[in-house]
């Protein structure tokens, strides 16, 4: 997995790419490292270039959205196609995260 | 591990030229691998990397070097193979040995081998499953479901299975970098690292995939299930991928006290004909044997009915048109044991039978490759119509009513025989054009550089040239070429005509002899185009067409000078930086008009640089997403590969082996990745001796 961050005003956009499995942890923790410094008020996850995730993946999302809550912030999860959206619809982030197209 | 052990023949076994020919030998004569105390006699064949390898030759078992990365993963796919073993120090096979071992039961047709340590950094699911689509096990529209479910049970078993971590519990983020440390600690230990783990996967007969995963691990015991349908939402979602994969498969079993888990995957068998390659290798053979034609007069009727009387009236009826080759059943039994005996090529069917009936007869034949598809009447007194809607679905191929009419029985006969004639005919004729058609095949494949061709050129001039050329399902229109000129400079080309099939193939014939006669002797790319172009207008018929390029890297001035004709833009980058950019493709297609000119473009093309080229398949077939790989998406991919290995890599295999796990197996078009590489930069292994 990789990704680039985006900071406008008090969003900052997160971009995933390539595949999010449970081999990913470091780059996951620098992502997490940054989100904290950007102390924005709502986090999007963008991961429309995500072509396959794991139940790993999943549990990073979860971390993400707790930092998140930590620092006040809304995390929203933006543009899941094919498996990542079966996967998120299998594991009802829909009741955990505010989606978006 | 397979028969082929058993008759002491032997083995031929791939090998990675980076393994010690001791290691090689102590792996491969020990028993570590096979349990065997006679040693197996084997010969090696030797390759820097995969592409190195034939992929027309068959090897019992393939050796991956200690940390194959993503190049050697990438021989699942390429290599005709079914056992892929990771040669490490301190592998230890142990209890997995009988998994891999002579035992001819546990025959599996695709078994991968790794070290902990190289499992966890590659996309080992992922490529299992595209190896599985290339080999026709499973169909691409199981595949994601299969892909999803390897990689859950995958991930078990290395991470609690081998690394034995435990995340059970709400993962905080302070518990989750623990863990992240606590990862790359037991990676590099030996206690962990090098314990191996298995995947094998295997074809039932009934169609069912069975794959297993098996770990060196403590063993795990499935918990008492509450709730196996939910995944959980607030807990950590690390380890909790069974109530998934239960939701994946047909069925999950656990076996070697929860070291092993077997997923068994259940096919909608839609599309029965492609399903298994030796289902079909039989049909065929069947089909050629009596493709002898016959005339419908001549042909074989069993008639299976229960009365004396009504086989009589039939065969009477049907004596009375010339049909004479009679044979005749009594009951159920009796019609399979006489449709075995005498390959009928119609069946006249009774539905009401002692010992089996109609229906299960029907359906029986119907379950045998030979009689797939042997016309079946069933004639039936039966007015409901329930039973005449079953029949139909057992599988009868019409339905007479008793009593039965004689010129509606010789009626429905006939254009039952004709028919099963006119398909056979057809089926002759289709396999005697595909026999030429795969001839014509192997001739287009030889019009590429084979690989210790190119390796060898690319060696002259200072560059690792990889290349992966795969034909469509029809013969296509793609070729390319290297053209030494002298010692600093050397030409390449790629060329792609218009459509595929016999047509756009020979014109590929006939502008390969262009290429290589001596008519064109133009040293700069653009004349050398219009000159080409010229020659060819006058060889094609209006409407055909073919896109080039053409260039010549010069060592000396460090250039790249190239000509296209309407050609994909070439990608230029940097082998330090991964930084790529697209050249100009632009220009007129060869063979649309007579006066084409063509520019000559010169770029920079140093120690540092590379140069990708290929066909336009890799750029507009739908991938998996549902999408074309756009411009950027290329880019970024040819950024990660090179920044992962450097110039150390085959970066064309690298883009194809990536392109095909997304890709349907049969392509479309004929898809064609060339690269050419500097290695004097980066690691300066060779072309030390070049001139400057």
């Amino acid at each position: 997995m990789n990704y680039n961050t985006e900071q406008t005003d008090k969003t900052t956009t997160v971009e995933l790419t390539g595949r999010f499995t449970f081999g990913d942890h470091s780059n996951f923790r620098k992502l997490i490292e940054e989100m904290r410094a950007h102390q924005s008020e709502t986090h999007v996850l963008d991961v429309t270039g995500i072509e396959f995730i794991d139940s790993a993946g999943l549990g990073m999302l979860l971390l993400a959205r707790d930092e998140g809550e930590k620092a006040r912030a809304t995390v929203i999860l933006r543009g899941a196609q094919g498996q990542v959206k079966r996967m998120l619809e299998v594991a009802r982030f829909d009741t955990l995260f505010k989606l978006e197209d | 591990m397979e028969s082929d052990i058993d008759d002491h023949s032997p083995l031929t076994v791939a090998v990675p030229q980076s393994l010690s020919s001791d290691d090689v030998e102590s792996l491969l004569t020990g028993e570590n691998i096979w349990n065997r105390s006679d040693p197996i006699p084997f010969e090696h064949v030797i390759g820097n990397s995969p592409e190195d390898l034939s992929n027309s030759a068959r090897f019992s078992c393939c050796l991956l070097p200690s940390d194959p990365g993503r190049e050697w993963l990438g021989s699942l796919i390429r290599l005709n193979s079914d056992n892929f073993i990771e040669c490490f120090d301190g592998m230890d096979l142990g209890d997995l040995c009988p998994i891999i071992g002579s035992d001819p039961k546990s025959k599996h047709h695709l078994l991968v081998c790794l070290s902990t340590r190289s499992a966890y950094h590659l996309p080992v699911a992922r490529k299992f499953v595209t190896a599985l689509r290339h080999r026709g096990l499973i169909k691409e529209a199981t595949a994601p479901a299969v892909e999803m479910a390897v990689q859950e049970a995958f991930a078990n078993s290395l991470i609690h299975g081998n690394l034995a971590l435990t995340t059970s519990g709400r993962l905080s983020m302070d518990r989750f970098n623990e863990l992240g440390d606590e990862t790359k600690k037991r990676l590099a230990s030996t206690t962990y690292g090098d314990r191996a783990i298995v995947l094998t996967a295997k074809k039932r007969k009934n169609g069912h995939i069975v794959i297993s995963i098996n770990d060196q691990g403590a063993g795990f015991t499935p918990r008492e299930e509450t709730d196996e349908t939910t995944m959980p939402g607030q807990e950590s979602t690390f380890g909790r991928g069974l109530p998934l994969i239960k939701s994946l498969c047909h069925s999950v079993t656990f076996a070697r006290g929860g070291r092993t888990i077997k997923l068994t995957f259940d096919q909608i068998e839609s599309d029965v004909l492609s399903a298994d390659p030796a289902f079909i290798r039989e049909f065929e053979a069947q089909g050629s044997i009596d493709a002898a034609l016959r005339t419908p007069q001549n042909a074989t009727i069993l008639i299976a009915d229960d009365t004396m009387l009504s086989r009589e009236i039939i065969a009477s009826y049907l004596r009375s048109d010339g049909f004479t080759n009679l044979v005749f059943a009594k009951d159920g039994e009796d019609a399979l044991s006489q449709a075995k005996a005498h390959n009928p090529d119609l069946i006249i069917l009774d539905i009401i039978m002692p010992k089996l009936d109609g229906y299960e007869v029907c359906k029986a034949l119907r379950a045998d490759p030979l009689f797939a598809e042997t016309p079946i009447i069933a004639q039936t007194a039966l007015e409901e119509n329930e039973g005449r809607t079953r029949i139909f679905d057992d599988g009868a191929t019409d339905l007479i009513l008793k009593p039965l009419n004689k010129a509606e029985l010789i009626a429905r006969t006939k254009i039952h025989l004709e028919n099963r004639l006119l398909v056979k005919q057809l089926r002759a004729y289709r396999e005697r054009t595909q026999s030429e058609l795969d001839l014509a095949r192997d001739m287009q494949e030889n019009l590429n550089p084979a690989p210790e061709q190119y390796r060898g050129t690319g060696f002259d001039y200072g560059m690792r040239i990889s290349a992966t050329f795969q034909m469509s399902s029809e013969l296509g229109g793609d070729m390319w070429g290297l053209v030494p000129i002298d010692a600093q400079r050397l030409g390449v080309y790629i060329v792609d005509f218009a459509g595929h099939g016999l047509g756009a193939a020979l014109n590929t014939f006939r502008l390969h002899s262009l290429i290589w006669s001596d008519q064109i002797r133009d040293p700069d790319p653009g004349a050398y185009l219009s000159n080409l172009n010229r020659h060819l207008k006058g060889l094609l018929p209006i409407g055909q067409y073919a896109t080039m390029l053409y260039g010549i890297i010069d060592r000396n001035k460090t250039t790249f000078s190239y000509a296209s004709a309407a050609c994909t833009s070439p990608l230029l980058g940097d082998s330090t930086t991964g930084a790529a950019r697209y050249l100009d493709g632009s220009g007129v297609p060869l063979g649309v008009i007579r006066d084409a000119r063509y520019e000559t473009r010169e770029v920079p093309f140093d120690q540092n640089s590379f140069l990708l080229l290929y066909s336009d398949a890799l750029i507009e077939t739908t991938l998996d997403d549902g999408q074309f790989l756009s411009e950027e998406k290329l880019l970024s991919m040819v950024h990660e590969t090179v920044m992962e290995s450097g110039s150390d890599v085959d970066l064309a295999a690298q883009i194809a082996d990536q392109f095909m796990d997304r890709a349907p197996v049969q392509l479309s078009d004929d898809f064609t990745v060339v690269s050419l590489q500097s290695t004097n930069g980066a690691d300066g292994f060779t072309a030390r001796d070049e001139p400057q």
